[in-house]
């Protein structure tokens, strides 16, 4: 497994070194030395920003800080490369934790642009300094050990173990825990609280190590190129590289920025060098039209647009239609209520819960408990404060008053992933799925929250996928997905965190009355096994055969809690429904 | 000594308010892109530099300074340019931006925003260096004479302080200020304007109450840039420009739209006041290197102390 | 011998897979052509500099070619191979590697304008043993011992220690007597590099006391706040180090503003922002008349040729620095190949070190000679002044074309 990825790395790591071995021209050398350069920079950029999704448009922090610590380190202390690249590593580890700790309360845009200004202030301030120019000061003794070769293959060299070793960890992370918590919190990051990870913690080690792996890549750099300028390590374009590279071949994977610099930088220094001269900006106006033209025909960047290709063509003959659910059939759909009525444990408890925003009370001084392996269904016309009340049930958001048990004990100011630890799954109203994982890729990352290892995980999401019905589908990919199957997958993944109690929102909605009949079938075998189930709905249709009491929302607060049977009579219901209109009439 | 220190304040306090307003139309410019559509144009300072070279040629070779004179040429020049932007805005969006943003990218990873990015990357690379081959490296601004003169307010407190508010400035200025409330009127009250907030506000559902998405992002897009190109002719006279001035400014430009908070026109107008303030009156206390960093520094302290900037909506998720 | 990178490429080239050509290791005697490279800036920021170098060279190379050649190679003629720079140090750097490896029989090179790009450049130029003649007045670049660069300008520190006496030379025999000074500069290597002398003591020696100190990072926005501080200090002179040409006008038109400007406050420039014909595009001539620079070098009494080539050729009004140092440094490499009769590198850095050409014609002051540090020996400056729309040479006297006028206060 880890063989097939790795082999073709080595393959085309040694190729690259037997070519550059051949290249005895210097300019080419340059040329191939700085492709790798930039890739890794791609791939340290990549590491963050295209596992996590949180776009960082200021890289070029982490990169200057290692470019300058170098060059200081050198030109004031003497120190050699080879000891300050690795500890240039940790300084942009550093600034990495520390702009992460305080960027992270921002989102998507506000993230990206913001992280814009951190280089930007810093090189006004490099400036002030009094550090426009720096030279790495020239040795004629003793070159090597300061990493000055007078043949440039040396650093193209170098530039491939660094790569190497980059892509390496880049895949480490990506099948590993670490990936899949980044790779959820793309997806969602509220759904990744709710699958019992911390995401804070995540997202400081993903751009603690980019950082680090920057920093390192800055120092290299400095290197070879031997002058180090605020403008040419800070600046704005410096930033834009990473992106350019990264986004060109594709976001998410290690061979995006490798395709992205290894067609970008020849390509935009042969423009330089054939027309540059000869019609000033001509061959910056074909290389932003190559640009244009590609990224138009390949929106995700070259790596996924062939691959999808690949995939269409070799994946016609795929598995066919797997309608078939793998799970014991419940008998009848009709509830027996009465076994839940008979008084189990009480495992989740609401006592007089309110919240309001500004003046809407959202939630009004709601109450209900929830008996052990039964299923209660919230209802309500749109409006009714459903959402707000399940975001409070699982610690989305903080009641104004009223309290939250769970087997007796407070959940108030808990966080998402620990209450996820402590047994509450959840699905979302809207589904984010990661579109080119597969089912069981997508389950897995709702099993690292009870699994020690990797292996453990992979058994887990196993596991719920055949609970969920799913396994016929486990190997496809979750775009090829129905709404249905989706739905059913969303479920797998709450249950991959084997819970006692799942929070379900909408689940039925948008469903076919078959489809959703056989949602239902699943929901209600997961009842059976003891898994106490809480679902809100806006239609009450479904749910009649599936919940064994409801309560009813209207106005933030509970209209009445009943069995299904007598709530469909409950003239209130009817009214909160449809009117008071209709409920004169009927 | 006082009476100096005074002036000083005031003086820079000046500069702020008249370099802020053109950064505030600046912004409302790129406000109403960012705002509708969520796509960030890192060509936006680039169009801006096409708004400033179309002011320029309208004014020294279509008989615009002949016609106008040097007083009020180049305002007319710039307000010509305006119409041109647009077209040239329309036109992008239609080919270009349209592909990868809007309601074709639901599908596509990030929401489209990679492929926005590097498009616009490209948009700009190409604006950049056309620019050079057309218009050539030398450096250019609108000439008047007022931008070298001043109306003086005082002497003040005895015969000392003397404030100088720079003529150009100060016209391009309340131009600024008359264009946003226009802009403002437009957004609030007419039927395009109800389709732009709409749109910017929840797309999908934007398509259900009948409103066409697509064409309401076309003329954001260019009624976005014909206001960036507008703040430049405005700027022309004053700062002198050749084809890469655009990246001095679109960063300056999103500063302000984020300090402002996103999807608010008045927001964005003072989010760029804002920076305008900061940036010229921070030469008060900090040595004059460190504009640009107080710049930054005061906008992460904004932005991270008050996600959703100084006049955005608190509903807004950070 | 050490093996040099050059022989030590051409045998590794036998087995080269890439398309590119490598060298012959031995010149051929009396070679047809010589080829010397031009590195400038031609795209992005700086082109316009890199431009104006590109003139420069092209009429000192066809002037050389229509005289015959080098003589002492059998009359083989200049081939000129002009490379762009970019605009950053890391193209730069590129352009060299590429310049020095697809031209292995380029002999000596003249660039890179700017003081940034003629580091990186030169790094590279340095290792490929190949000679580099420079504008560029960074002190650096000239004491890193290097070998194989040499700069033709006085550096931005002997600059700013010659401009002092003159300035007050000129002051004075104008009619003016400053004794205080402020200063505006903005924080490019060279402007850092020229007021660094200022401050530590060469103003104090000439009896100028510094009131205003104003360092600024360019491009500015708006001049106000530095003004402001002139306006506040009102000085007897203001001493200006603008790079970029938008901040030369945003300075010298709030200058005018504050009532400070058309010779109010007499205005010295060092560099050559100031004084390129973009400002006309950019300002009104009345504001600039007056204004005097400090320039590495200027064309001025005896380049008359040139500037009407210029004016004939590329529509050029006057002959700035860039293009005649760039004109002087093809020259002095046709003397310095006369003399060595061996068209390699090596032998050209070997006769440019020994060189001793007499008095300098293209650039100001001194004699074409180079110290061990590669600097040419008593480089001077100019002064120029801008009279009725032309900046014009007022010193040294051997150049001079006008006499200063000092306006009174």
């Amino acid at each position: 497994m880890r063989l097939r990825t790795t082999l073709p790395l080595l393959v085309l790591a040694v190729a690259y070194a037997v070519i550059s071995f051949f290249v005895t021209n210097s300019y080419y050398q340059l040329m191939m030395t700085l492709v790798l350069v930039w890739a890794s920079f791609g791939l340290a950029w990549n590491l963050f920003s295209g596992y996590t999704g949180l776009i960082s448009f200021g890289h070029a922090v982490f990169f200057g800080l290692g470019a300058y610590f170098t060059a200081l380190g050198q030109i004031y202390f003497d120190f050699t490369p080879w000891l300050l690249i690795p500890v240039a590593a940790l300084v942009g580890g550093a600034a990495g934790l520390l702009i992460g700790a305080l960027t992270f309360r921002l989102r998507s845009h506000y993230f990206a642009l913001a992280m814009l200004a951190y280089p930007l202030a810093i090189l006004n301030v490099f400036m002030w300094l009094g550090y426009q120019e720096l030279t790495i000061p020239m040795k004629h003794k003793g070159a090597v050990l300061y990493m000055q070769f007078t043949d440039g293959r040396m650093y193209t060299l170098i530039a491939i173990v660094m790569t190497v070793a980059i892509v390496i960890l880049s895949q480490a992370v990506e099948r590993s825990r670490f990936g899949m918590a980044l790779i959820a919190i793309k997806q969602n990051e509220a759904a990744a609280e709710a699958a019992g990870i911390n995401t804070l913690v995540w997202k400081l080690r993903a751009i603690t190590l980019s950082g680090a792996i920057t920093g390192a890549i800055g120092a290299f750099y400095v290197m070879v190129l031997l002058v180090v300028t605020p403008e040419s390590v800070f600046g704005m374009l410096v930033s834009a590289q990473a992106l350019t590279v990264t986004m060109f071949g594709g976001v998410g994977t290690v061979w995006g920025p490798l395709i992205g610099a290894a067609i970008l930088i020849p390509t935009s220094q042969i423009l330089q060098a054939k027309l540059g001269a000869q019609f000033p900006g001509i061959e910056g106006v074909i290389y932003g039209l190559a640009i244009i033209v590609v990224i138009l025909s390949a929106p995700e960047g070259i790596f996924w647009r062939v691959r999808d290709k690949l995939r269409k063509r070799s994946g016609t003959t795929a598995v066919a239609e797997a309608v078939a659910i793998d799970v014991p059939t419940a008998g009848d759909a009709a509830p027996a209520a009465s076994v839940s009525q008979s008084g189990g444990q009480i495992i989740l408890s609401v006592r007089n819960l309110s919240k309001s925003f500004g003046g809407l009370k959202a939630v009004q001084n709601v109450s209900f408990d929830v008996q052990r392996g039964s299923i209660l269904g919230i209802i309500g016309p749109n409006g009714a404060g459903k959402t707000t009340l399940f975001n409070l049930l699982n610690g989305f958001q903080h009641p104004d008053a009223g309290e939250v048990m769970l087997d007796g004990h407070s959940v108030f100011g808990v966080t998402p992933h620990r209450l996820c630890e402590a047994g509450v799954g959840r699905t979302f109203q809207v589904m984010r799925p990661f579109p080119r994982l597969t089912v069981a890729e997508n389950v897995v990352i709702g099993a690292y929250v009870r699994a020690a290892n990797d292996a453990e995980a992979r058994e887990h999401a196993a596991n719920a996928i055949a609970r969920a019905g799913l396994t016929n589908v486990a190997h496809r990919v979750a775009s090829e997905l129905t709404t249905k199957e989706l739905r059913l997958m969303e479920l797998a993944r709450a249950l991959a965190g084997a819970p006692r109690l799942l929070l379900l929102d909408e689940t039925l909605a948008g469903l076919g009355a078959n489809e959703a009949a056989e949602v239902v079938t699943v929901l209600r075998a997961l009842a059976k096994q003891g898994i106490t189930i809480v679902i809100i709905e806006h239609t009450m249709h479904t749910m009649v055969r599936l919940v064994d009491r409801f309560v009813v929302l209207d106005h933030g607060a509970v209209l009445v809690e009943d069995t299904p049977q007598a709530i469909t009579r409950d003239s209130r219901v009817i009214e909160a429904y449809l009117g008071t209109k209709w409920s004169a009439h009927a | 000594m006082t009476p100096i220190l005074v002036e000083n304040f005031l003086q820079s306090l000046m500069a702020g308010l008249l370099v802020g307003a053109i950064y505030g139309l600046m912004c409302v410019g790129l406000a109403l892109i960012f705002g509708v559509m969520r796509v960030i144009n890192f060509a936006q300072g680039d169009f801006m530099m096409l708004g400033m070279y179309v002011a320029y040629f309208l004014f020294v070779a279509f008989g615009v300074q002949p016609t106008f004179g040097n007083i009020v040429g180049p305002y007319v020049a710039a307000f010509l340019a305006a119409p041109v932007m647009f077209g040239v805005g329309y036109l992008a969006h239609q080919f270009l931006i349209s592909r990868v943003s809007g309601t074709r990218t639901a599908q596509l990873e990030g929401e489209g925003h990679y492929a926005q990015l590097i498009l616009t990357l490209g948009i700009a690379l190409v604006l950049q260096n056309a620019g050079q081959m057309i218009f050539g490296s030398m450096v250019v601004s609108v000439r008047t004479p007022l931008s070298s003169s001043a109306w003086i307010i005082g002497p003040l407190w005895g015969d000392f302080v003397e404030i100088f508010v720079n003529k150009a400035r100060a016209i391009a200025a309340v131009v600024s200020l008359l264009v946003i409330a226009g802009l403002v009127l437009l957004i609030g009250s007419t039927r395009l304007g109800k389709a732009l907030r709409a749109s910017a506000d929840d797309p999908t559902a934007a398509t259900y109450i009948g409103v066409d998405v697509n064409f309401a992002h076309s003329i954001a897009f260019a009624l976005g840039t014909s206001i960036t190109a507008l703040a430049g002719g405005l700027l022309a006279p004053n700062y002198p420009f050749h084809p890469f001035v655009g990246l001095e400014y679109v960063i300056i430009m999103y500063a302000g739209v984020v300090l402002g908070g996103l999807g608010s026109i008045i927001g964005a107008f003072w989010g760029g006041m804002t920076i305008g303030i900061v940036q010229q009156m921070s030469a008060l206390v900090l040595p004059t290197q460190l504009q640009n960093s107080a710049i930054f520094v005061f906008f992460l302290l904004i932005v991270l102390l008050r996600p959703q900037g100084l006049f955005g909506r608190v509903t807004e998720r950070t | 011998m050490k093996l040099g990178r050059r022989q030590f490429l051409a045998s590794a080239g036998a087995t080269a897979l890439t398309a590119s050509l490598s060298a012959p290791a031995v010149w051929a005697q009396g070679a047809k052509e010589v080829e010397v490279g031009l590195l400038v800036p031609l795209s992005g920021l700086y082109a316009r500099f890199g431009t104006s170098c590109r003139q420069g060279a092209e009429m000192a190379v066809d002037r050389i070619n229509k005289e015959g050649g080098i003589k002492s190679l059998g009359g083989a003629k200049m081939k000129l191979v002009v490379v762009d720079a970019g605009d950053t140090a890391e193209k730069a750097k590129s352009a060299a590697q590429r310049m020095v490896a697809d031209y292995p029989n380029m002999v000596g090179v003249s660039g890179a304008y700017l003081s940034t790009l003629t580091l990186a450049a030169s790094e590279v130029t340095e290792r490929a043993k190949l000679p580099m003649l420079t504008l560029s007045y960074s002190d650096l670049i000239t004491d890193r011992g290097f070998k194989y660069i040499f700069q033709t300008s006085a550096t931005a520190a002997s600059q700013a220690k010659q401009a002092m006496p003159v300035v007050l030379k000129v002051a004075k025999s104008a009619g003016g007597d400053p004794k205080t000074v402020a200063i505006i500069t903005d924080n490019t290597a060279a402007s850092v590099a020229s007021v660094k002398p200022m401050r530590e003591g060469l103003l104090a020696e000439v009896g100028l006391k510094i009131v205003v100190d104003e360092t600024f990072t360019p491009p500015l926005a708006d001049a106000t706040p530095l003004v402001q501080k002139v306006r506040a200090a009102r000085p007897d002179l203001l001493f200006f180090l603008p790079t970029v040409i938008s901040d030369a006008k945003l300075v010298l038109e709030k200058m005018n503003e504050f009532g400070m400007g058309q010779g109010r406050v007499p205005t010295m420039a060092f560099g050559i922002a100031m004084f390129e014909p973009d400002m006309l595009q950019t300002m009104s001539p009345d504001l600039l008349q007056g204004m005097i620079g400090s320039i590495g070098s200027w064309g001025g009494k005896g380049h008359e040729g040139i500037a009407s080539e210029l004016k004939a050729k590329y529509k050029e009004p006057w002959v700035d620095q860039n293009v005649i140092s760039t004109y002087g440094d093809f020259i002095v490499m046709r003397d310095a190949l006369e003399k060595s009769g061996k068209a390699d590198r090596e032998s050209l850095a070997t006769s440019l070190h020994t060189l001793d050409g007499g008095p300098s014609k293209y650039y100001p002051g001194g004699v074409i000679k180079f110290d061990e540090k590669g600097r040419r020996v008593d480089a001077g400056l100019a002064i120029i002044q801008w009279q009725s729309g032309t900046p014009v040479t007022i010193y040294p006297d051997s150049l001079a074309v006008a006499k200063p006028m000092w306006s009174k206060k």
